[in-house]
């Protein structure tokens, strides 16, 4: 990784000449996957990602089904070329919480009593990776399943704050992540009931408060994004 | 059509209380108020006061009353064939969502007397039927167009092929009776 930068923000901005409560670049695009039954493609400043969906389907193995809801799979892979150093493909201990944790930030908008003894499986693979994969990958995904068509109470948004030189930030970039006190993902529906937090750092009560807030900004400017692709991407086409 | 608003809505969009309106397809109700639970347009109907919203998105395929579906046959009881469904016609790129297994009664084979179950279906076979109840997935071949289209000869698993109203194994020469679509043969679901 590079060097330790002497100070990560100075004059009130950021490295990469962002403000501190500034998200970095967004793209997104739906439906980017023809085999897919939903998808879609997420960059945000050096994370690029893409989220298929499938089902919901028959189960297998076929011990895993539940009688009355649908069950969800959710896999996060990093491409090996994604980070500098080449990751050893497949599976990790990281990889396989950071599945776990999307799952379940997921789990809680989509209808599953409509669907019984199937699966809706998630597939997230992260091409390029810059802080925050697991925050593009919740939001990709949640509008890969839109795209699919699965009943939803919601879309889920997630974005990153952190805590560098002492300032409360929001989207962390990877130099900020490495060198600064504290990282905390979240994720939350637009009605802000939130699906996911975890932290890595420390910060004190008041600058948990003030970074949950932070979040809710952060998800709310995503939130408008997942909502205008989807809007271009299905308002023209006519299937009344 | 009776009148109606449109406007464009996202899974989670606040679309009016249940005081307002009778929540229908593609809504939820929390807490008395109806919100999206698919992407598409919002329809509300004046006349009963339900809304609703027609997905622009690709859906999940679910058999309805009426749908034509493909399947095997996968058992062939006395009074009851059960088919494994493959797809709903029409929605061919993808797998059927909930239920997969359909049963064809005796009595909507075809409209005449049948005797016995093993003169109008064999094993394996490929059918194609209607549904008449979505609930249950009872499905139905009493049309021209319904029925086996394709089997193969119960002694030696070869395709058959169709002679007049009946079916001939190349191979064996057995003559086998199966309710046969008009189109038998041709490969096309």
């Amino acid at each position: 990784m590079s060097d330790k930068p002497n100070k990560l923000i100075e004059n009130g901005k950021r490295l990469d000449g962002r403000n501190l409560d500034e998200l970095r670049p967004i793209k997104m695009e739906v439906g980017v996957l023809k085999r897919a039954d939903g998808s879609c493609y997420m960059e945000l400043g050096g994370n690029k990602a893409i989220a298929a969906v499938y089902g919901p389907r028959e189960v297998h193995p076929r011990h895993l089904q539940e009688a009355t809801q649908v069950i969800i799979r959710y896999r996060y892979d990093m491409a090996s070329f994604s980070v500098k150093e080449r990751k050893r493909p497949g599976p990790d201990r990281r990889s396989i919480e950071i599945s776990k944790v999307s799952r379940e930030a997921l789990a809680p908008v989509i209808l599953k009593e409509y669907f019984p003894r199937s699966v809706i499986d998630i597939f997230v693979e992260i091409l390029q990776a810059d802080a925050g994969t697991r925050t593009v990958g919740i939001n990709a995904s949640s509008v890969a399943l839109a795209d699919a068509g699965i009943p939803m109470r919601g879309i889920v948004s997630s974005c990153a704050v952190g805590k560098v030189d002492g300032e409360i930030v929001l989207d962390l970039t990877g130099q900020e992540d490495n060198y600064g006190d504290a990282d905390m993902p979240i994720a939350m529906t637009q009605d802000g009931k939130i699906t996911l937090l975890q932290m890595d750092g420390n910060l004190t009560k008041e600058e948990f408060a003030r970074a949950i807030e932070l979040a809710k900004k952060g998800c709310k400017q995503i939130y408008e994004v997942q909502r205008s692709a989807l809007i271009s991407k299905y308002e023209g086409v006519s299937n009344v | 059509m009776s009148k109606i608003n449109e406007n464009f809505a996202i899974p989670g969009d606040f679309l009016g209380t249940s005081e307002e309106f009778l929540s229908t397809n593609g809504t939820y109700k929390d807490k008395g108020n109806i919100y999206a639970a698919c992407t598409g347009i919002v329809k509300i109907d004046t006349k009963d006061r339900s809304i609703s919203v027609v997905p622009q998105t690709g859906m999940p395929p679910i058999p309805k009353v009426g749908d034509i579906v493909v399947g095997r046959v996968s058992d062939i009881k006395s009074s009851v064939v059960l088919v494994d469904i493959a797809r709903i016609k029409g929605q061919e790129d993808r797998e059927i969502a909930t239920l997969k297994q359909g049963a064809i009664h005796i009595s909507n084979i075809k409209d005449a007397y049948v005797k016995e179950l093993g003169y109008e279906f064999g094993f394996q076979d490929i059918v194609r039927a209607k549904v008449i109840d979505d609930k249950t997935l009872r499905l139905s071949t009493d049309n021209k167009s319904l029925g086996v289209i394709k089997a193969i000869c119960s002694r030696c698993r070869v395709g058959l092929k169709r002679k007049d109203d009946k079916l001939e194994c190349p191979k064996c020469g057995r003559i086998e009776t199966r309710k046969i679509a008009d189109d038998y043969g041709s490969g096309s679901i």
